[in-house]
């Protein structure tokens, strides 16, 4: 009977959540990295600004907490409801008193992703 | 002492692999280009199967892929209607070439410089890549949708196969059709051996070997079943090829005889290559997997190691994984 050929792994799989084209590999790093100075601070600027957007943004959700918060949504439906908190990605958003097109829902979690916007008096 | 073949399996794929490619032997290696159905083709190390990233931009199923020899560009083509053209260090879209029908097949000259399309619109476009907004050169005649389109002859012509049955070489300059060659069926695949000017084709169950110049036939072999892809050793000594039984076929080129059949993928292959230096081959199947076969069976290369018997039950072989002996894959 014959014996199979030994491998030392399998292949690695793609991450979930990046699509990969890793800057720190070799390839990456020798033919990439002839980016002028000029980009250099276009780079930085964007990401100062991109710093200060998620800044703004994680304020706003701390100080929305415990407010009557409006949310729009698709269909043109609004609900409204006590904002509690959101989870570590913002994929959902925990509501007290949620008042829905079918009634009032006690405690509930919406999903961040079918919210079109939101809006309360700071 | 006989080794049975172990394949690696490339996993990340959610739909049938229809093409895959490999790039020129760079200094960091050579490597694999794969496309889907899912319309999320990948790039990955060539010698070791690694996934390195996904090319996100497609809108539809990708039916053809390809790279640079340096790997630093990739192309695709696919049922958005468009070709795209890759930086395949970065992974960034740097090109969009709207067409107007499905596009299946995309081939980079050997200097980069231009790209070859073809679909079902029936007409092939060379795109200068130089000037991008600048309208393409189209090159008509096929009566059916083109399924594989390839430069040749250092080139300056073009070969085409498409659902009319026919293969067809231009003349890039003139747009004319230099010659052509007509089947029973539908051809399968395609490839083309710039060394040695070789043609291999793939139509119901033969593989056939053309010369690329004259398109006379220089030999042709039957398989057990339907065939849907087939591709040369570099040397010229074996050839392997896959279809509608999900195994994979190894010949020797010479004497035309079935050397060995693997089992391992879970539906019909669609596409198989050899790499650049001959050491593999991969292959691309309905089952959603890439498979890479070893084609020297237990010699060391990549991530398969050459193991005495002695050395499995020693205590060094902790860092191998060595398949069970029932291998069902």
């Amino acid at each position: 009977m014959k014996t199979p050929v030994s491998v030392l792994r399998l292949p690695s799989g793609p991450e979930p959540n990046s699509r990969g084209f890793d800057p720190s590999s070799p390839r990456f790093t020798a033919l990439c990295s002839s980016s002028s100075s000029d980009d250099d601070d276009d780079d930085e600027e964007q990401q100062r600004l991109r710093s200060e957007l998620r800044q703004r943004f994680l304020w706003t959700l701390s100080l929305m907490k415990h407010k009557l918060v409006q949310f729009d949504m698709h269909e043109r439906v609004r609900m409204r409801a006590r904002f509690g908190a959101s989870d570590l990605d913002v994929l959902r958003l925990q509501v007290s008193e949620l008042e829905t097109p079918l009634g009032v829902q006690r405690e509930a979690l919406v999903r961040s992703q079918d919210v079109l916007a939101c809006s309360f008096e700071l | 002492m006989a080794m049975r073949q172990t394949p690696l399996t490339c996993s990340g794929h959610t739909r049938p692999v229809v093409d895959l490619a490999f790039s020129g032997i760079t200094p960091y290696g050579y490597f694999l280009i794969s496309a889907c159905k899912d319309g999320k083709p990948m790039l990955r190390q060539g010698d070791t199967g690694d996934w390195i990233g996904t090319f996100l931009g497609h809108k539809g199923a990708v039916w053809g892929a390809t790279l640079n020899k340096e790997a630093t560009k990739a192309a695709t083509a696919a049922a958005d209607f468009t070709a795209k053209v890759w930086d395949a260090v970065t992974g960034d879209e740097v090109l969009t070439l709207a067409h107007k029908h499905i596009v299946k097949s995309v081939n980079f000259t050997e200097d980069s410089n231009c790209l070859l399309t073809g679909g079902n619109d029936k007409v092939l476009r060379i795109y200068d890549l130089g000037k991008p907004e600048a309208e393409p050169q189209e090159i008509a005649g096929h009566t059916s949708a083109i399924k594989k389109a390839l430069w040749c002859n250092n080139d300056q012509q073009i070969l085409s196969a498409a659902e009319d049955k026919t293969i067809r070489l231009w003349d890039k300059n003139t747009k004319e059709a230099v010659k052509t060659l007509s089947f029973d069926a539908s051809v399968s695949s395609m490839e083309y051996i710039p060394d040695g000017e070789i043609l291999v084709i793939t139509y119901g169950r033969t593989i056939a070997f053309y010369s690329a110049h004259s398109l006379d036939l220089i030999k042709a072999v039957d398989a057990p079943a339907s065939i849907h892809s087939a591709s040369l050793h570099p040397e010229k000594d074996f050839f392997v090829a896959g279809g509608d039984d999900f195994k994979l076929y190894k010949y020797d080129y010479t004497t035309k005889e079935e050397m060995e059949s693997y089992k391992g993928h879970f539906g019909p292959i669609h596409c198989v290559r050899f790499s650049p230096d001959g050491e593999l081959y991969a292959s691309g199947s309905e089952d959603g997997t890439l498979r890479l076969w070893q084609t020297a069976v237990g010699k060391t290369y990549g991530l398969w190691k050459c193991v005495l018997p002695e050395e499995l039950s020693s205590e060094n072989s902790e860092a191998l994984y060595c398949p069970p002996a029932e291998i069902k894959a």
